[in-house]
């Protein structure tokens, strides 16, 4: 698992830790644990299927990450077993690096609330309460330990069991073993009740569904309680690259940024400080600060008042910067996401769309991924019916809850999808997959699951879902045709044999005669009218074939079945 | 001969049903020709509708203009149509040949099925047959009556005029003579079925409502009058308009004509005269242009002090008051301050109102007045 990174978390935010301490020594019974205990629905561990959703997030989380920075392509295993009312087992396995003993600990058994990232970088997750929250939730309702076992490359793996100490917020590990057995990766194994497992929009197989859509160089398998087992293949064989770490950009910095970066920076000035520790701040910078500051940019950083930081705030608003880099930005990219769904979703029609990066709030940098497919397996089912489905990500993630709330959700639902040829997105057989890139995503709260309505972020999708519409439209309004000229064979066929009927028994020429030249007179017709479709469908093809971002996958021959019965 | 020209002749030129039969014959050996050719079959006829509705306003009556429409089979809006209408000549064809008759509901039952492997019928309802039977009449350039069909029924005749019934052993009758109902009007009074030998009559009355005819009659007033009655239970129908038309022009008699005092009744009393938009084909052999109108008029209501017994205009009388002051057939003075009265007022008027001064009132006072006075609206 993910223990560099945690450890490096602890190391870089020591003073918060011991801000944490200083809690501690005020409220002695509230460690961050057991405040967590009592409050586990500010993390969006609440719901009972959203609950084990949740958790399988965690764990499955932690796993890409771990692989990811140590350079190997992911292989994750999930199960679910059901073990009473209301009452399951999870099991995540992965083949990522594997943990020493002394952080499985801290990968496990740690909560880490209370720590603010100070560093800027995409990353799936930005507090880390992750696994360790897992492990608690699980004692709290089950007060079994987390089985763990792990195993580094070359050395025997360990298996163990985990608690957390609520009050000290410490791990407690018991029965160590060694296991004479080849195994690299990690594989957690934990119990929770008063959650509950569905084959819904929001359950478990419907997040590992998105997670590898968005993951194309992960392999994922789920075991369901009932013993179905689905595997998403890999179709993508490169790790994507790393995100890079940046300093923050002066527009989306608050009061609080600036009391808390100025704690750990290595400027020995305000001036330094600014300089060293904020992207795009040059001299010009400091010059155009210090005109608008009322106190001495000699002073040391770490005794800025809060009225000061606020002055220097205000002067960041006050002042143009160039606007941030965006090279931290990490993007699936146009190629992996095609492959990916035309892989799970397997739609008819195809077209997917990386936006440049943009900036939102003066200071964010952000990248918006959009892919609307059509047809075969494309939109939401249930039952008979098929809807547009949308699928929401922030870096990855899959969003399956507040949809109603999400700034994605709001910007497809301001699309007027009928110019795109969608006369009614509650009955059209869409996906939209819209992916949110950011090192900073302005979550509405702390369940994480909805993006806020930040009017460059509506406006940036609204840009990316109009130019992809555009590209489907082409497609839809083809296939309508199609569908169009198909029902009008059937109606002229089945008004031939009442038209012959009566005109041999006026005429007395023969009916049977009569009712094949029609036929005949029919197709006739109908070959100009295909001419037209075959020109038609040709030109869309071309459109979309000088298209890099579109894709369309040959619908299966079901046209010359119908044609054959209409030959009946 | 011009389109026009051709369709005057439709009513009075002698064509035996076997000639109507191969009319429709020949059309559709054309549309067999065509198929044959694998060309796209077509059936001509007469567009119909306010589009095509002319007022002439020298003749006094609506026609129907020259506009022709096309219906193909290979056209996506026309199929099903075409399909309806080569049943409708077919079943029309069958009636002719074995001398038949049917009405318009009949035909329609008889041709009503589900379309083989479909959930489709034939016709989905009478609404879908009728207006194909007026194309046909149009296309073989006859009228219904000829083609075999003819719609319900309906109006009563009354008073000292005497028929033969040339399709009934040639039975000769007064229709003073047939108890208090009279003779039920036929939906076919061509004058090869029904011959009018003669009347005493001064003049004929139509009236709107039965219950007025039956007052009427109670009360000897068309003995007592010297005029003939025809009742017409609200719009009148084909048949009743045709006889109308008849004894007005063989027997040379005024025709007066008393309705309901409201839009409703008014245009009943426009279609006798001027006829139907929907019949507009047919109006010379319908319509009566030198009818005058006796009542109920929005100044019977002060005139007889009828104030107390006036009843509101509902939404539909007022749209269709308003509809009237715009049809070229109702621009005079007379008429449009009718409407307006009416408008402004928003209360109708109905003949049987006057019962309020007393029953017989409508045969005592009235009508003799009025009729006496030639109080009348053009």
């Amino acid at each position: 698992m993910s223990e560099d990174k945690k450890i490096k978390i602890t190391s870089d935010t020591k003073p918060v830790a011991g801000a944490v301490d200083n809690l501690e020594k005020e409220f002695k019974e509230h460690s961050v644990a057991e405040f967590f205990k009592k409050n586990k629905q500010m993390i969006g561990l609440y719901g009972k299927v959203r609950t084990l959703t949740m958790v399988i997030h965690e764990y499955v989380t932690n796993s890409l990450d771990a692989c990811e920075e140590t350079g190997i392509l992911p292989n994750i295993d999930v199960k679910i077993d059901e073990l009473g009312d209301e009452y399951y087992e999870v099991t995540v396995t992965d083949n990522g690096p594997g943990i020493t003993i002394e952080n499985v600990g801290k990968a496990f058994g740690k909560l880490l609330a209370g720590t603010k990232f100070h560093r800027l970088m995409q990353s799936r997750g930005q507090q880390g309460i992750g696994a360790s929250g897992c492990t608690m939730l699980s004692q709290m309702t089950t007060g079994k330990a987390s089985k763990i076992i792990t195993g580094k490359e070359g050395k025997k793996a360990i298996a163990l069991e985990l608690v957390i100490d609520p009050r000290m917020n410490e791990p407690k590990i018991s029965n160590v073993k060694e296991i004479e057995k080849d195994f690299r990766g990690t594989s957690v194994q934990a119990k929770f009740k008063g959650c509950l497992y569905r084959d819904s929009d929001q359950g478990a197989l419907e997040y590992l569904k998105r997670t590898a859509i968005a993951n194309p160089h992960a392999q994922i398998s789920f075991r369901d309680p009932m013993g179905q087992k689905t595997v998403f293949k890999r179709t993508h064989n490169t790790l994507p690259q790393r995100p890079a770490e940046i300093k923050p950009h002066p527009k989306g910095t608050t009061v609080d940024d600036v009391l808390t970066y100025c704690k750990s920076t290595k400027g020995r000035t305000v001036a330094s400080f600014l300089t060293n520790d904020f992207d795009r701040m040059g001299a010009k910078g400091i010059e155009e600060i210090k005109k608008r500051v009322h106190f001495d940019l000699n002073k040391d950083p770490k005794l800025l008042t809060w009225e000061e930081a606020e002055e220097i705030v205000k002067a960041f608003k006050a002042i143009s910067f160039i606007a941030p880099s965006t090279d931290a930005l990490r993007p699936i990219g146009e190629e992996q996401i095609r492959k990916s769904l035309q892989s799970i979703v397997q739609p008819e029609f195809l077209t997917v769309l990386t936006r440049k990066p943009t900036v939102y709030a003066g200071g964010y940098p952000f990248q918006v991924e959009i892919a609307i497919a059509y047809g075969g397996g494309s939109g939401r089912k249930v039952g008979d019916q098929t809807s547009m489905d949308i699928m929401r990500f922030a870096n990855r993630v899959p969003l399956l809850f507040d949809n109603g709330n999400c700034a994605l959700t709001k910007a497809i639902q301001t699309i007027d999808w009928k110019r795109y040829d969608i006369k009614d997105p509650s009955t059209a057989p869409v996906t939209v997959f819209v992916n949110f890139i950011s090192v900073h995503i302005p979550y509405t709260g702390a369940g994480k699951q909805a993006i806020a309505d930040e009017e460059e972020v509506l406006e940036e999708i609204r840009l990316a879902l109009m130019q992809t519409g555009r590209k489907a439209g082409i497609y839809i309004a083809h296939k309508r045709r199609e569908s169009e000229n198909q029902q009008k064979r059937l109606m002229f066929y089945k008004y031939i044999p009442e038209v012959c009927k009566a005109l041999s028994t006026i005429t007395k020429a023969n009916e049977e005669n009569l009712k094949k030249k029609m036929e005949k007179m029919v197709l006739e017709k109908l070959k100009i009218d295909e001419q037209k479709e075959e020109e038609d469908r040709k030109k869309t093809e071309k459109t979309l074939a000088n298209d890099d971002n579109s894709f369309i996958t040959k619908p299966k021959p079901e046209k010359e079945e119908n044609k054959k019965k209409l030959k009946k | 001969m011009t389109e026009k020209e051709k369709r005057k002749s439709k009513t009075t030129e002698k064509v035996s049903p076997k000639q109507i039969a191969d009319r429709i014959k020949n059309s559709a050996e054309s549309m067999v020709k065509q198929i044959d050719k694998l060309e796209d079959p077509e059936f001509k006829t007469m567009q119909r509708g306010k589009s095509n509705v002319i007022w002439d306003e020298k003749k006094g009556f609506l026609e129907l203009g020259e506009k022709e429409v096309t219906r193909s089979f290979l056209n996506i809006a026309h199929a099903r149509k075409f399909m309806q209408t080569s049943m409708i000549m077919a079943k029309t064809r069958e009636y002719l040949e074995h001398n038949k008759t049917a009405s318009i509901r009949e035909i329609y039952y008889e041709l009503k099925h589900t379309v083989a492997d479909t959930k489709e019928n034939t016709f989905e309802g009478q609404v879908e047959s009728d207006p194909i039977i007026v194309d046909l009449e149009h296309s073989v350039d006859t009228i219904r009556e000829k083609l075999n069909l003819h719609a319900n029924p309906k109006g009563t005749l009354y008073g000292d005029i005497t028929l033969l019934d040339r399709m009934h052993h040639n039975d000769k009758f007064n229709a003073s003579k047939l108890g208090r109902g009279g003779w039920s009007i036929m939906s076919r009074v061509e004058p090869e079925e029904i011959e009018i030998v003669d009347s005493s009559a001064e003049y004929l009355l139509v009236c709107e409502t039965e219950a007025i005819y039956e007052r009427l009659i109670e009360e000897g007033y068309p003995k007592e009058n010297k005029c003939i009655l025809i009742g017409i239970g609200g719009q009148a129908a084909r048949g009743a308009r045709r006889l109308i038309h008849r004894i007005h022009n063989e027997l040379d008699l005024p025709t007066i004509v008393f309705t309901d005092g409201d839009p409703y009744g008014w245009y009943i009393y426009s279609v006798v005269k001027q006829g139907s938009m929907a019949l507009a084909a047919h109006s010379e052999f319908m319509s009566v242009p030198e009818a005058r109108y006796v009542g109920m008029t929005m100044d019977d209501i002060e005139e007889y002090k009828l104030e107390a017994v006036t009843e509101r205009m509902s939404d539909g009388d007022i749209k269709r008051a308003k509809e009237m002051l715009a049809y070229p057939w109702f621009q005079n003075k007379e008429w449009q301050a009718q409407l307006k009265k009416a408008l402004d007022k928003k209360v109708r008027i109905e003949q049987q109102a006057l019962a309020n001064k007393r029953l017989d009132f409508v045969a005592t006072h009235y009508l003799p007045e009025k009729i006496k006075n030639k109080n009348f609206l053009p």
